[in-house]
């Protein structure tokens, strides 16, 4: 066992006890600590896999905004998130049974691909993939148009937001 | 980038620019709440459906591969932006009369329908990734138009929760997609299926992933539950839209992905989709039976109408048929669309605030009072149930004759008998609105009126010319590229 | 070195337990951080694959980038009905947000 496997594989069991404790705990404001620590784990495994602009944006999006707004979002309805009922339903044990066939599933088929155990192949020396998706997500050879399609639906999603939560007198 | 790659997508240009300068031109020109918004809007879907026909049998790839035009994009482009523009008629008059009025309805629809255009187009899984989070983001806004009713809201969110469940199905299915076969563009997965590079036990796995996340779109049996909950909670006039709009861009995906990426996978997923369809039209039209609401029933009509074009889907693999499968599909589509567009129009001039008016018993007497919106709503429960001489009565006849072609009697069956299941709660609306007295009020405004008539005397004299129609949609679904 | 299938068990396992917080949940924020864990565990699958398959064409980072704003999005209108509902209902938690049954 490497040290990177070691890294790996101490990154993947904080990470997912981090996730479960995310839909396991019963108060949100927990469940939005921890779910900035599968984040942060998330990014580790980014940097792992050479991805670093990846990692950073992890950072920066999912935990500086979308966790952010998370917290946010259960300060301001307060009141709720103290309510001591149940915080799952009824079918919860169902929940667990398709979580888990999905899982055993998913990993039965993958158990069964060649690539499966397959090695990262050995990026070059003047490999520069951030210039690489710098360059991709703009040229018209390439993405430019999920590009371009992303930031019409952020400003769609920016307007419904503005709408839904801005209350006129 | 050359100028046809920009006039591949110049529908969508045309729409999206527009959308986006009609915020502007709402907030610093018009201002009075009342205005020209919808109609500008109107214009918009007017001119974008111009550039849209203007390339009418063309047909090529743009952006390297990222978005293809072709009939099937065309003919749906045209289908999309026609509903918008029923959607807007069907709005105009129903957001004033229950004083939800907001310019911002019209916008966000834009977008929605921006999205379904590119879904028509799309060419790639990451594309079509997007055109279904474009499509569906604003209708999760547009389906809690309805404040400050709670019910709206509750709907949207349930609506919203659902769909981005739905989302991350969709985008896991496209990842293993892209793991087994090492890219995402559909004509790329069908060189690596035919050049024998990719897995297809994972690339069957992560089109099942994409069929349940679409599903959930579709309101396919069983990911249908949300559908009575939000097609009721949501304004009419959304819920029209939807039911129509965002059907036809989960379909548009589902054709297009299956058909023209994965036929190879014919033999693991043609029995998934032949469970799927049967239990949907099943499903759909025996619980419709129990509802007492119209709403509701409309929505479970809806499920089943999913089901019918489901059929379709369940031959893609066989060449032999799955370009007549996709033109019956796409016809069916058009009656639906049509028929459903017309019932909806009924539904809501009879709708009073309050979610009043929508019990099946408010629809009692409505033939003596208003003997034209009755009759209009008698020929659309017709189409429904698939009686002749209706454009739904057509529209299933092709249905019935592909999954024929393909070899699967029994699933024809089951439509064939659902299909008379079904005549029983849509014939008891005609039969309540001619046959019990009642005093049912009606605020059948110009536009309301005018799409009535239209869908209804068009759900008609169309099923008379069905023929050349047939041959005109097969003609756009021959070209599929 | 890393196996590829070590990040592609993971993945499972975080969309797995992604897909029970949906599931299981009866809050909406807390359904919707499931969601996120479910779109976290497909971009680990879009990294993965584009590093141990196509490492020299960059599919699988673009596509990563796209599901970032589409998480952000979706976030954000989420969020804005999670708090207009607040404010009319004082709740969150409805029985009707229960999504295994209708």
């Amino acid at each position: 066992m490497t040290a990177l496997q070691i890294i790996f594989l101490i990154t993947a069991v904080i990470t997912l006890g981090a996730a479960a404790m995310v839909v396991i705990t019963r108060n949100l404001v927990h469940a939005a600590l921890w779910l900035i620590m599968t984040f942060f784990g998330i990014s580790v495994l980014y940097v792992l896999l050479n991805a670093g602009f990846l990692a950073v944006a992890q950072v920066v999006i999912y935990i500086g905004a979308i966790s952010i707004l998370m917290i946010f979002a259960i300060m301001l309805t307060r009141r709720v998130q103290q309510d001591f009922g149940p915080q799952t339903n009824a079918a919860w044990p169902w929940a667990l049974v398709i979580a888990a066939a999905l899982f055993g599933g998913l990993i039965w088929i993958f158990s069964g691909w060649g690539n499966f155990f397959t090695q990262a192949p050995v990026m070059g020396e003047r490999a520069d993939p951030l210039r690489q998706l710098g360059m991709a997500l703009v040229s018209p050879e390439q993405y430019v148009i999920p590009f371009e399609v992303a930031s019409v639906m952020l400003t769609a999603a920016l307007i419904g937001a503005i709408m839904v939560a801005w209350e006129r007198k | 980038m050359n100028v046809q790659d920009l006039y591949a997508i110049s529908p969508l240009i045309v729409l999206v620019t527009w959308a986006t300068l009609l915020i502007l031109v709402d907030v610093y020109i018009i201002r009075d709440r009342n205005g020209g918004t919808p109609i500008l809007a109107a214009l918009g879907l007017l001119v974008a459906m111009g550039f849209a026909i203007a390339q009418t049998g063309q047909q090529y790839t743009a952006f390297n591969g990222m978005a293809v035009v072709d009939g099937f994009a065309i003919f749906l482009q045209v289908l999309f932006l026609g509903s918008g523009l029923v959607g807007i008629a069907l709005a105009y008059n129903y957001l004033q009369r229950m004083g939800i009025e907001r310019s911002e309805y019209y916008i966000l629809l834009l977008y929605s329908i921006s999205g379904m255009m590119l879904m028509a187009i799309a060419a790639d899984l990451i594309v079509v990734f997007l055109a279904l989070e474009l499509l569906s983001i604003p209708l999760y806004v547009l389906a809690g138009f309805g404040r400050p009713k709670v019910e709206p809201e509750e709907a949207a969110l349930k609506y919203f929760l659902l769909g981005a469940f739905a989302g991350g199905f969709v985008v896991y299915g496209i990842a293993l997609a892209f793991g087994a076969t090492a890219t995402t563009s559909l004509a790329g997965i069908v060189q690596a299926v035919n050049a024998g590079s990719a897995n297809l036990t994972l690339l069957s796995i992560g089109a099942a992933l994409i069929l349940i996340g679409l599903g959930f779109k579709v309101a396919a049996v069983p990911f249908h539950m949300w559908t009575p909950d939000v097609y009721q909670g949501a304004p009419s006039a959304v819920t029209a839209f939807m039911s129509v709009g965002a059907k036809a861009g989960g379909f548009a995906a589902l054709l297009r992905v299956f058909v023209s990426a994965l036929p190879e996978l014919a033999a693991d997923l043609s029995p998934v989709l032949w469970v799927l369809a049967a239990l949907t039209m099943i499903l759909g039209n025996v619980v419709a039976i129990a509802q007492g609401n119209i709403k509701r029933l409309l929505a479970y009509s809806s499920i089943a109408h999913a089901g019918y074009i489901l059929m379709a889907l369940v031959v893609f693999g066989n060449t032999q048929v799955s370009s007549d499968a996709v033109a019956a599909a796409l016809f069916y589509l058009v009656a639906y669309a049509v028929t459903s567009f017309g019932a909806w129009a009924v539904v809501i001039a009879l709708e009073k605030a309050e979610q009043k008016g929508l019990a099946l018993d408010d629809y009692a007497g409505l033939g003596r009072k208003y003997p034209g919106l009755a009759a209009a709503m008698a020929v659309f429960m017709l189409s429904f149930t698939g009686v002749p001489p209706t454009l739904g009565f057509v529209g299933k006849l092709y249905l019935f004759r592909t999954v024929l072609e393909g070899g699967f009697i029994w699933l024809a069956v089951i439509g064939v008998l659902t299909s008379l299941v079904s005549a029983y709660y849509y014939l008891r609306i005609v039969v309540i609105m001619y046959m019990r007295d009642g005093d049912p009020q009606v605020h059948a405004e110009p536009w309301l009126r005018l799409t009535a008539g239209v869908t209804a005397v068009a759900t008609v004299v169309l099923s008379l010319y069905a023929g050349p129609l047939f041959a005109w949609a097969s003609q756009a679904v021959l070209k599929l590229f | 070195m890393i196996p590829l299938s070590y990040f592609l068990v993971f993945a499972a396992a975080l969309f797995s337990i992604g897909l029970y917080g949906v599931l299981a949940r009866r809050n909406a924020i807390a359904i919707l951080m499931g969601v996120e864990l479910m779109l976290n565990a497909v971009n680990i699958n879009l990294v993965a694959f584009w590093r141990y398959i196509t490492p020299t064409q960059i599919a699988g980072q673009a596509f990563a980038v796209m599901v970032f704003a589409v998480a952000a999005a979706e976030v954000a209108v989420g969020l804005a009905l999670v708090i207009s509902i607040y404010r009319r209902r004082n709740t969150v938690v409805a029985d009707d947000i229960d999504l295994l049954k209708f």
